[in-house]
């Protein structure tokens, strides 16, 4: 299935026509691919978890204001980040925002280059978690295609236990456990033992539970 | 009637006829006439006095010296009642006393000499004048008791009476006014032409028989004070004007409690205001932060685009048009803002309720967006002009969406909607509605509702409504309260036409 490539967006969310509209001016004039709304619920309504890109959204909005935007996006596990804009004497409500998990805030009126500034930065974190997941998803996929004896060997390798330490505590031999230890750094696609173990602690809730 | 001498009888007729008693006498005083006039008067049968000495129908102290009178006169020729007349007592038989008014005459030619008296029953007459100068003591402690200037003046304006209370107030007696020009004296230079303007008018129509004026005068040590005039033509006999009553009442006083009290109630109405506008400058400030940043974005975005290799001038001039649209937009939020929190002298002309409703738009959108409620407005076509004081109609809409914003915070309430619609009410008259969905008034306020100093606001003042009510009573119209169907508050703002 071919999948199409979505472009890392900048998402304006205000009900102010004009902030709206001059935010929309600025970052095409910088060339970023730009989306504007002017509700949380226009945004929600077209919103895929796969675009990439970061949202600015203003704190204050009648309807769902910018907080409860942030704890809607946190529900849906979207991971996109969120510039909250906000007027003079926010402060509560940027805390707020922040503690919810928001990227950063900017109080109006701003300078375009502290808005540019994050933005640049909020795609690349966005960028990053995007590849982190992208990681984890495939150290997931390889991981599902151990055995569970494989499993087993996985979790003793990690915790650094010889061959002859694990043979014993498998009841098999040690040529077993070579050729085990081998097939699991082959499915994992692991080059070392130190990529192997970094792999198992993105996996480490995984491990637990199976 | 019976004479001594007994004249012809055409002189009898004449005598019994007269209106006065007729009385003769001989040089020692001896009645000699006595008409029948006299009769009735005295009391006596003519024949009971004829021949008795005429001081019998004298009091005690004429009567001891008429004799020396009359002696007195036949010796010097000095007369001291003969041709002269005079009021005198007069004694009946049955011995009251009565006034007289008494005339003598010497008969011509007589010797010894006789004389002729007249003489004319006063009782009625002092009687009648008694009662008249009673009547005139009584209208003259009334006019002097009274609490009101009474003047009368002639056409040309010259004074002809002026009561107690008028020259208390003008601080000069009743003589030194007493024909004096009334305007000349007493009102002020920069009063004067207006006054007699409003004068000569009220003289030249025919319509009015009176007329109220207001105008200065001069009072007691050079300060003016400021009277209530009612004009009244009075007319003498033929129909004509012959002067004008002036009454005249001293206001100076009430009006300056009246002024104080106006404005005591405006500096309240203003510092409610004040106070509403505080609660909702959260709301204010940000939105007059929203045409700054868009200006701010909007400025750096054009000098952006500016710097480009290729300027895009179509952009920068979007832009540029855009900066001033928002810097007009900061102004009008300002404009209108300025225009409640400046201190303000009610008046009152034909206005467009709608109008009002749209002119307070930014200011309730401002404090609604900041606590997350939509303002919705439904305003009725073709209303009627209502006459009403703007800021002051404002004010209290501005009070009704602030108290409906305010009933959001701290609540769960997720539609937070507040509408204020218009309607053309049952009388005719134009009716606001404020109504929202927040929790509503409480069975424990809704009694002390609109009581100066009732709020159920952490840090109200309590004045907001109990003002608006006031607000509404001078404009004759009614603020009243009732529940929102199915939750929340509703306002009604009635304003009557006309």
């Amino acid at each position: 299935v071919a999948v199409k490539e979505l472009v890392p967006t900048v998402i304006v969310i205000d009900d102010d026509d004009a902030v709206r509209d001059s935010l929309r001016m600025l970052l095409k004039s910088v060339e970023f691919p730009v989306n504007v709304y002017a509700s949380a619920k226009e945004f929600l309504s077209r919103y895929v978890l796969d675009q990439p890109g970061c949202l600015i959204v203003d704190v204050r909005m009648p309807g769902m204001n910018g907080l409860e935007l942030q704890q809607h996006l946190n529900m849906l596990g979207a991971m996109i980040p969120v510039i909250f804009i906000t007027g003079h004497g926010d402060i509560a409500m940027a805390v707020e925002a922040m503690q919810s998990g928001a990227f950063d805030f900017l109080p109006k009126p701003f300078r375009d280059q502290d808005l540019l500034d994050r933005v640049q930065r909020a795609l690349t974190k966005d960028a990053d978690n995007r590849r982190d997941i992208k990681l984890h998803d495939m150290i997931r996929a390889h991981f599902e295609l151990l055995t569970p004896r494989e499993r087993e060997v996985l979790q003793l390798i990690v915790s650094g236990k010889p061959n002859k330490v694990m043979a014993a505590n498998l009841g098999v031999s040690q040529r077993t456990v070579e050729i085990h230890r081998a097939r699991v750094m082959e499915k994992m696609q692991a080059g070392s033992l130190a990529q192997l173990v970094r792999m198992s602690l993105e996996l480490q809730d995984q491990i637990k539970h199976t | 009637m019976t004479s001594i001498d007994n004249p012809s009888s055409e002189l009898q007729a004449l005598l019994d006829a007269a209106v006065d008693a007729v009385i003769t006498i001989d040089s020692s005083g001896r009645i000699q006439v006595f008409n029948h006039t006299a009769e009735r008067l005295f009391g006596y049968a003519s024949l009971e006095v004829l021949g008795q000495n005429v001081n019998i129908l004298m009091t005690d102290k004429d009567r001891q010296q008429h004799d020396a009178y009359l002696e007195r006169y036949q010796r010097t020729g000095v007369p001291h009642i003969i041709g002269i007349g005079r009021r005198v007592a007069a004694r009946r038989k049955d011995g009251t006393v009565f006034q007289a008014f008494l005339s003598v005459a010497r008969v011509a030619n007589a010797n010894p000499p006789r004389y002729v008296g007249f003489v004319q029953d006063l009782t009625l007459r002092l009687q009648a004048l008694r009662e008249v100068l009673r009547e005139r003591d009584r209208a003259n402690r009334y006019l002097e008791a009274v609490q009101t200037i009474l003047v009368a003046l002639d056409r040309r304006g010259r004074v002809t009476l002026i009561n107690r209370r008028g020259c208390e107030i003008l601080g000069c007696d009743e003589s030194a006014l007493f024909d004096s020009d009334w305007f000349e004296t007493v009102v002020p230079p920069e009063e004067r032409a207006s006054a007699v303007a409003q004068w000569e008018a009220f003289l030249s129509q025919q319509t009015h028989r009176s007329d109220n004026v207001e105008y200065h005068v001069r009072g007691v040590g050079g300060a003016t004070r400021l009277i209530a005039w009612r004009y009244v033509m009075v007319e003498d006999t033929g129909g004509g004007v012959s002067g004008i009553l002036c009454s005249g009442d001293d206001v100076t006083d009430s009006r300056r409690a009246e002024a104080e009290a106006r404005d005591a109630r405006e500096r309240m109405m203003h510092v409610s205001r004040l106070a509403t506008m505080g609660e909702m400058a959260t709301g204010i400030s940000h939105e007059l932060n929203q045409p700054l940043a868009a200006i701010t974005i909007y400025a750096q975005t054009a000098k952006r685009l500016l710097a480009a290799a290729s300027p895009q001038i179509d952009d920068v001039g979007e832009a540029l048009e855009q900066i001033a649209n928002q810097a007009l937009r900061a102004g009008e939020i300002i404009r209108h803002l300025r225009r409640l929190v400046r201190k303000h002298a009610a008046h009152r002309e034909p206005t467009r309720v709608n109008d009002l409703i749209e002119e307070l738009g930014t200011l309730t959108r401002a404090d609604a967006r900041a606590n997350d409620v939509r303002v919705t407005l439904a305003l009725a076509a073709d209303l009627p002009l209502i006459s009403l004081d703007a800021i002051q109609i404002q004010q209290v809409v501005l009070n009704l969406v602030s108290n409906a914003v305010q009933a959001f915070e701290n609540s769960a309430i997720k539609d937070r909607e507040i509408l204020i619609s218009t309607n053309l009410s049952e009388d005719g008259g134009v009716e606001i509605k404020v109504q929202d969905t927040g929790p509503g008034v409480s069975a424990e306020m809704l009694p002390r509702l609109f009581l100066p100093f009732a709020t159920s606001k952490r840090d109200g003042t309590g004045l907001g409504l109990a003002i608006s009510r006031g607000i509404m009573q001078a404009h004759k119209g009614r603020l009243e309260y009732s529940a929102n169907n199915p939750s929340g508050a509703c306002f009604i703002v009635s304003l009557p036409i006309g």
